[in-house]
């Protein structure tokens, strides 16, 4: 076909367009009712998009297409028009007017050309972008938009050619005809694909006549074609009809079982159906009617019907490894289908929580029974016990795994406040995602998006530099913000690192002193003057810019962190970049914990903070200060009853004074610090359900929540950041603390 | 006796290529430049199809096909609209107007002409 003089058309037409374009964008500032020019603008992009994808010009498409849905998007008011955003729009109205009259190959070859093509749709991406919400219809659109050949439809690759009789069977809506969907255009259609063999018009659906519709369609058709052509083209034909119709393609040379399940899934009587089948062509009549007419007189004999493909293999019409592949396929088709069911049932929020909290109260339940049988001391109750306990453990991973959700959809949001911070900023930022299959609780999930936008905006507004500073750092334009996470003993870390200037410690130092949060001359490790930046009313930036630096948030991050029984570590080098580790438990609802005792008192470690439990009295202890010496390692240690002024009670005492010399020391560690607990008792490994304490225990320390014992009694969960904290201070503050109180 | 085809699109080009593509194939094409122009030609004409943009000035696709399939003579006749956006709430509207079938633009003429022989032979 030759459209050389439509092209002519298309030129005119599009500078046309192009001109009242440009007339409406500068309108566009000035009237009130900005609606009317964008529908205009937008109809003009549109159809210039439509035009040039017709005459295969993709440059045009290509370019027109992100255009264009910018413009459709202010024009439904998801973004405001601004003068920032007209001016581009009208630079991408003159790229377009130049690359109207060019073919795609010179283009192409228009280094000139591409680049200001990309810089023109990099500009636009501040309004391309989606909110969260949105983002997913994003890509289908660019799809249909760009794939201007496959979007029509054609034929594919992996469609072979076959050639001899097809079997078609079609089943239209029965309104089709007040659609102007004639059946007998379609047939018509097949005829010039191949010729019809043999069709076969199936009238069994009229109704009686007082029921009768003129205008509906009642007719099915069964019909063989010869031809040589593919599974796609075919159905293709049926295109228009494929939404609201029935249509069974069978290829050539199909297995007896593809026609004898189309004779099943069909809703006309079987044998009819054989009979026409046969007629086709599209399979032997001694196969067919054999299987058929057993199937029935089975039916007739025991009630339960048998599959046809199996009632085939008894008769030895076909063979054997045939109807088993067609079975098989069968199966697993059916597999498929449901499994694709399943894997995405929702669920409301609320009820998983509560299954999750009657698990907790299974969990409490099952400790008490075990209490119980352990006095009964029974062995078979204790088997049952046992093997009940695996199970619950078992339901209970179950039902935690549930809530569990990858980071990596958290991680995808940041994409955009990446791009509109940087954006603002004037700084070029490439985002990394790494580890974003990791999983945790949903409810975490949620808690952590404030505190990972704030860090965020931090890394971009003051961990990475403006291009000039860069550029003397002798380091790339382009700023690399990295977020990652991954498991580590029991806990998930999220690390959010940029290759920014990292933090000056003297300038922090400085700062410190000048906001009178530290004194002149006070000696701080690394980690503290760093952690200086999470204290409330510090901030670094000399200019407060509009997104961060006032000062106000990296507290709060903090703050939101170990709510979530977390904490932040941060390391840095100068000029090199900043990384903060926040580290937190997989869930917060059910964990394993370590059940002690001190002073008649329980408590529960974390499980996965513990490292090893040993005798105190066995190591040497540094009694000037609270240290222990572990193979050589100098830790610290804390005793839970000093910490907590735990009083024994005096029915205790005797016994507690002849214990006095096997303390236990639980070695415990956290991030990088290790630390170690005394108490006066293990009793083990125990399944703890977390309650949260209420709001005056708030500022308790070292106690992150309670749980119920299985005999009924309340047990602390020890915090164990915040104890080593202390553990530390104390080590350091007051080393005599220790022997005082065994002075006492 | 050919069959009529009424072309409803504000491009002049798409109309141009379209209508070469299937005078080319037999078919007799009428071309219409909006949706309120299309109503006028429909009149005293009997056509077979109607191909329609649905982003046109005046009248566009989806309110001209709830206008012709209020016309007796039309009640019947297949009507393909052309979309680029493969979106999903313009399709239902344009379902719920009468439209069934769709061409997602842009289209290679040879494509369009399949399509229409789907419907109608020339």
């Amino acid at each position: 076909m030759e459209f050389s003089g439509a092209l002519d058309t298309f030129y005119a037409e599009s500078d046309e367009l192009l001109e009242s374009m440009e007339e409406d964008l500068l309108n566009l500032e000035d009237v009130d009712d900005k609606l009317e020019s964008l529908n205009a603008i937008f109809r003009a992009a549109h159809t210039i998009k439509g035009s040039s994808g017709i005459f295969g010009l993709n440059h045009i498409v290509e370019f027109t297409h992100v255009v264009e849905s910018v413009l459709d998007r202010a024009r439904e008011s998801k973004i405001q028009v601004d003068s920032v955003l007209i001016s581009v729009l009208l630079k991408c109205r003159d790229h377009i007017a130049s690359l109207v009259h060019i073919s795609e190959s010179e283009y192409r070859s228009d280094k000139k050309l591409t680049q200001i093509s990309g810089e023109l749709i990099a500009s636009l991406t501040p309004w391309t972008t989606h909110s969260s919400k949105n983002s997913s219809s994003e890509p289908d659109k660019q799809q249909t938009g760009i794939s201007i050949n496959d979007s029509a439809g054609t034929t594919t690759d992996k469609e072979q050619i076959q050639s001899g009789l097809w079997h078609i069977s079609i089943r239209l809506n029965k309104n089709c005809l007040k659609d102007g969907m004639d059946p007998v255009s379609f047939i018509r259609y097949l005829g010039t694909i191949g010729s019809i063999n043999f069709i076969e018009t199936i009238t069994s659906n009229l109704p009686e006549y007082q029921q009768y519709e003129a205008e509906n369609l009642y007719f099915a058709y069964e019909l063989s074609l010869k031809a040589e052509t593919d599974l796609q083209t075919l159905e293709d034909a049926f295109m228009f009809v494929q939404e609201e119709s029935d249509i069974t393609i069978i290829p050539p040379n199909s297995n007896a079982a593809d026609y004898v399940k189309l004779i099943q899934s069909l809703p006309e009587e079987d044998s009819r159906l054989g009979e026409i089948l046969v007629a086709c062509g599209s399979i032997s009549k001694k196969t067919l009617s054999k299987a058929l007419i057993r199937q029935i007189e089975q039916g007739m004999e025991n009630k339960n019907e048998s599959r046809i493909g199996e009632v085939l293999l008894e008769q030895k019409s076909v063979s054997e490894e045939i109807v088993e592949a067609a079975l098989q396929k069968q199966k697993e088709s059916e597999k498929n289908k449901k499994q694709k069911e399943i894997s995405f049932v929702r669920v409301e929020s609320d009820r998983l929580d509560y299954l999750i909290n009657l698990i907790g109260e299974l969990v409490i339940n099952n400790q008490r029974v075990d209490i119980i049988s352990e006095r009964i001391n029974d062995n078979f109750l204790n088997e049952a016990i046992e093997s009940l306990g695996r199970f619950t453990e078992k339901i209970r991973d179950a039902a935690l795994d549930l809530r569990m959700v990858p980071i990596g959809g958290t991680f995808q949001r940041f994409k955009r406040v990446v791009r509109d911070t940087a954006q603002e900023l004037g700084k070029e930022i490439n985002l990394v995602i790494e580890g974003a299959e990791t999983e945790l609780d949903r409810l975490m999930v949620e808690k952590l998006v404030d505190p990972l936008t704030h860090i965020v905006r931090n890394a971009i507004d003051h961990g990475i530099e403006p291009i000039e500073e860069r550029k003397k750092a002798n380091k790339e334009n382009v700023g690399t913000l990295k977020l990652s996470a991954y498991h580590q003993a029991g806990h998930i870390v999220i690390e959010i690192s940029d290759d920014g200037k990292g933090l000056d410690q003297n300038k922090l130092m400085g700062k410190a002193i000048e906001r009178g949060i530290i004194e002149e001359g006070q000696q701080l490790s690394r980690q503290e003057i760093f952690q200086l930046i999470f204290h409330p009313g510090f901030s670094t930036a000399e200019n407060v810019t509009n997104l961060s630096g006032r000062g106000v948030g990296m507290d709060v991050v903090k703050r939101n962190v170990e709510s979530l029984q977390g904490s932040v570590e941060i390391s840095s080098e100068l000029s090199i970049g900043t990384t903060l580790r926040i580290r937190l438990p997989l869930t917060l609802a059910i964990i394993d914990g370590f059940h002690v005792e001190s002073r008649g008192t329980h408590f529960i470690i974390p499980q996965a903070t513990i490292i090893e439990c040993m005798d105190f009295t066995m190591h040497k202890t540094d009694t000037n200060r609270q240290c222990i010496n572990l193979r050589g390692e100098m830790i610290p240690y804390i005793r839970l009853s000093q910490v907590f002024c735990l009083s024994e009670s005096n029915c205790r005492t005797i016994e507690q004074t002849d214990k006095k010399h096997r303390d236990k020391l639980v070695v415990v560690q956290f991030g990088e610090h290790v630390a170690s607990i005394v108490v006066d008792e293990l009793h083990g490994e125990i399944q703890t359900v977390v309650k949260p304490m209420g709001q005056i225990f708030q500022n308790l320390k070292g106690i992150g929540g309670s749980t119920l014992l299985g005999n009924g009694e309340i047990a602390f969960i020890i915090d164990v950041p915040q104890l080593i904290d202390l553990a530390v201070g104390l080590e350091s503050t007051h080393p005599d603390l220790d022997r005082l109180s065994e002075n006492e | 006796m050919a069959k009529n085809i009424l072309i409803v699109d504000d491009s002049a080009s798409v109309r141009q290529v379209v209508s070469i593509a299937l005078t080319g194939a037999g078919y007799e094409v009428t071309e219409a430049c909006d949706g309120s122009d299309a109503l006028t030609k429909l009149d005293g004409k009997k056509y077979h199809l109607i191909i329609s943009d649905v982003n046109m000035p005046k009248m566009n696709g989806i309110e001209m096909v709830k206008e012709v399939k209020k016309l007796p003579a039309y009640r019947f006749v297949p009507i393909i609209m052309l979309t680029t956006e493969g979106a999903e709430d313009k399709k239902q509207q344009g379902k719920a107007a009468g439209a069934k079938a769709w061409i997602v633009k842009p289209f290679k003429p040879e494509k369009m002409l399949q399509a229409v022989s789907m419907l109608i032979l020339p």
